[in-house]
């Protein structure tokens, strides 16, 4: 569908939250998040409903990404280190399965932008904020 | 319809559908051949079943691509076919002389089809995937020549648009890198580097051009999104294609003979590119969400995001878990690559041939523009039954193929192949269950041909307008 004029305004920063989103999880992990916390900090307040649905779906899964990495490797550890084929079957499968799936979740993400709509994150993204016309 | 010469693709797909059963049920019987050595055997031995398996999936695919041109064209090109005649008369030449072989793989043993078929006066036989015997070779070799003349002319004479261009360019790269299928030299280093030019730069060159326009035309048909919003995605998606894409054959190329600067080039380039794979969901689902109508044919619009999802699944994320080269070392040959082969055949052509058939075939059968929504609801049932399964399926198969390599290759204590195998086995069996799941969801996709064609055509509600 195609959407109204004002809702495409704070589309510039939705893709740049998607973009920063895809770029911590694919090509500089860590770095992208900062930038994209930085952006979110500068924007919260007064960006455009697109913006601000945008920027809370990006953080919340960065956090969520980091959360998974970290619960994973810390089960790991405490039930026996990363020794034997069992346990880097379970890690392989794993990591793959989880990346790839925050990956989709930003390209949905990004083409959601690009076409200035606001788009939730299945189970891991924050509630849209008013103005996104429920969607 | 807009062309009466469209029609011709109907065959096509038939074919196609029909040859996709006999694939499917040889994979069950090799998945089964896995866990238990002698299933069929002496009848059908798994080395048979196998080249049965994969030369299928080639020959139907073909089908679909030809079938998909032959419908695509003449809309492109806003005329008719140049000859439809030849079209049909290539259709039985191909049906008969593709029958003929898999009977022959079938009936006779290998060697004594190389002799019967008279590989030795030019020979091509022994290759996997390439297995045909010569004069299989030489008919595709005009069967491509004759459909690429009546592709090649109606496009030439009509109206030109990119995605008949790209079409054209790929269907052209697909017939001419198929004859390196004819250079077989004793040296093997070099007959594995160039059997690459075939089997890589099809499905990671030329084909995914392919795919690239049938996708692109199924878009415009079904979002009305402005042809050049889509066609400058097609540009950039074909040219990351071939940019990471030729360069990226040097991943097959580590461990074979070759010079040791291919680790680096192979790595560098295969590593970018599930780029256009990424490229083309964000294309597809920024088509859809940017549509200007909604279409009746949620079936077609659903394979065609599925396409691009599961190609950057397939071919991107399961294609770069093993393509670099330290990596590699350690994967080549596995069962990692059986699920990265797995999920990008079906992924990327299965799905973007299914695309195509969804979308065409209601008109084909003298529909407006949709299948009943009765028909509709059980296609979509077996895009997901198929779906879901092919994805359990390179899961197990990931999962037998990590074991596989520890126990195999990276453990202190490395184990026989044979050893290991059993011991992957339950890997194998789960593998299996998904198949026969798959099985399912095929025969509900041919069920939903001949449900609902009673009922009146699929309409978009009022409120779903855009």
């Amino acid at each position: 569908m195609q959407t109204s004029p004002e809702l495409r305004e704070g589309s510039g920063t939705a893709i740049a939250a998607e973009s920063l989103y895809l770029v911590n999880l694919l090509l500089l992990p860590g770095i992208g998040f900062l930038i994209l916390l930085f952006l979110w900090w500068r924007s919260r307040a007064e960006a455009p409903p697109l913006a601000r649905a945008h920027l809370a779906q990006t953080v919340s899964g960065s956090v969520w990404a980091g959360i998974l990495l970290v619960v994973a490797n810390a089960a790991i550890l405490l039930l026996g280190g990363y020794r034997g084929p069992h346990v880097w079957v379970v890690v392989i499968t794993y990591f793959t399965f989880c990346h790839s799936m925050l990956v989709l979740f930003g390209a949905f993400g990004l083409s959601k932008a690009m076409a200035g709509q606001c788009w939730r994150y299945p189970l891991i993204g924050r509630t849209l904020p008013d103005g996104c016309g429920g969607t | 319809m807009q062309y009466k010469s469209q029609a011709v693709a109907k065959p096509y797909f038939i074919a196609a559908i029909g040859l996709f059963v006999g694939q499917i049920l040889f994979g069950l019987i090799i998945g089964l051949q896995y866990v238990i050595g002698d299933f069929l055997f002496p009848e059908i031995p798994f080395n048979v079943a196998r080249m049965v398996h994969t030369n299928l999936l080639i020959v139907w695919l073909l089908f679909g691509f030809m079938g998909a041109a032959y419908y695509l064209v003449p809309e492109e090109a806003e005329r008719e076919l140049v000859s439809p005649g030849l079209a049909i008369l290539m259709f039985w030449i191909f049906l008969v002389a593709g029958a003929l072989t898999i009977l022959g793989y079938l009936l006779v043993p290998y060697s004594g089809l190389a002799e019967m078929t008279g590989n030795s006066l030019l020979p091509t036989m022994g290759r996997e995937f390439l297995e045909q015997p010569t004069i299989t070779k030489i008919g595709i070799v005009i069967v491509a020549l004759a459909f690429l003349f009546n592709v090649g002319m109606t496009v030439l004479k009509g109206r030109k648009t990119v995605v008949s261009l790209v079409l054209l360019i790929g269907l052209t790269g697909l017939a001419l890198l198929f004859l390196f299928a004819f250079y077989n030299p004793d040296n093997l280093v070099k007959d594995k580097f160039y059997w690459w030019w075939v089997v890589h730069l099809w499905v990671e060159g030329v084909w995914e051009l392919i795919l690239g326009s049938i996708l692109a035309f199924v878009l415009i048909k079904t979002t009305g999104v402005d042809r050049e919003v889509i066609e400058k995605w097609l540009y950039v998606i074909i040219a990351m294609t071939l940019i990471t894409g030729i360069i990226g054959t040097g991943h097959h190329f580590y461990w074979i003979g070759t010079p040791e600067y291919w680790q680096w080039w192979g790595s560098i380039f295969s590593a970018l590119e599930p780029i256009p794979f990424f490229m083309m969901t964000v294309f597809a689902f920024n088509m859809v969400n940017r549509r200007r109508r909604n279409h009746p044919n949620k079936a077609a619009v659903l394979w065609a995001l599925g396409t691009a999802v599961m190609a950057f699944l397939g071919a991107g994320v399961w294609g770069f878990l093993h393509t670099l080269s330290p990596v590699n070392y350690y994967t080549h040959g596995s069962q990692i690559t059986a699920a990265h082969g797995h999920m990008a055949f079906y992924g990327a052509y299965v799905m973007i041939v299914l695309t195509m058939i969804s979308y065409a075939m209601p008109m084909l059968r003298g529909r407006e523009a949709a299948n009943s929504n009765r028909s509709q609801v059980l296609e979509m049932w077996s895009f997901w039954l198929m779906t879901v399964s092919i994805v359990f399926i390179t899961l197990f198969l990931t999962g037998a193929g990590i074991l596989q390599v520890y126990l195999q290759r990276y453990s202190a204590d490395p184990l026989p192949f044979m050893v290991v195998q059993d011991k992957i086995a339950l890997f194998y069996w789960m593998r299996e269950v998904a198949g026969v799941m798959f099985l399912i969801g095929l025969l509900t996709y041919i069920a939903s041909f001949f449900v609902g064609g009673k009922e009146p055509e699929a309409v978009v509600a009022a409120t779903e307008g855009a």
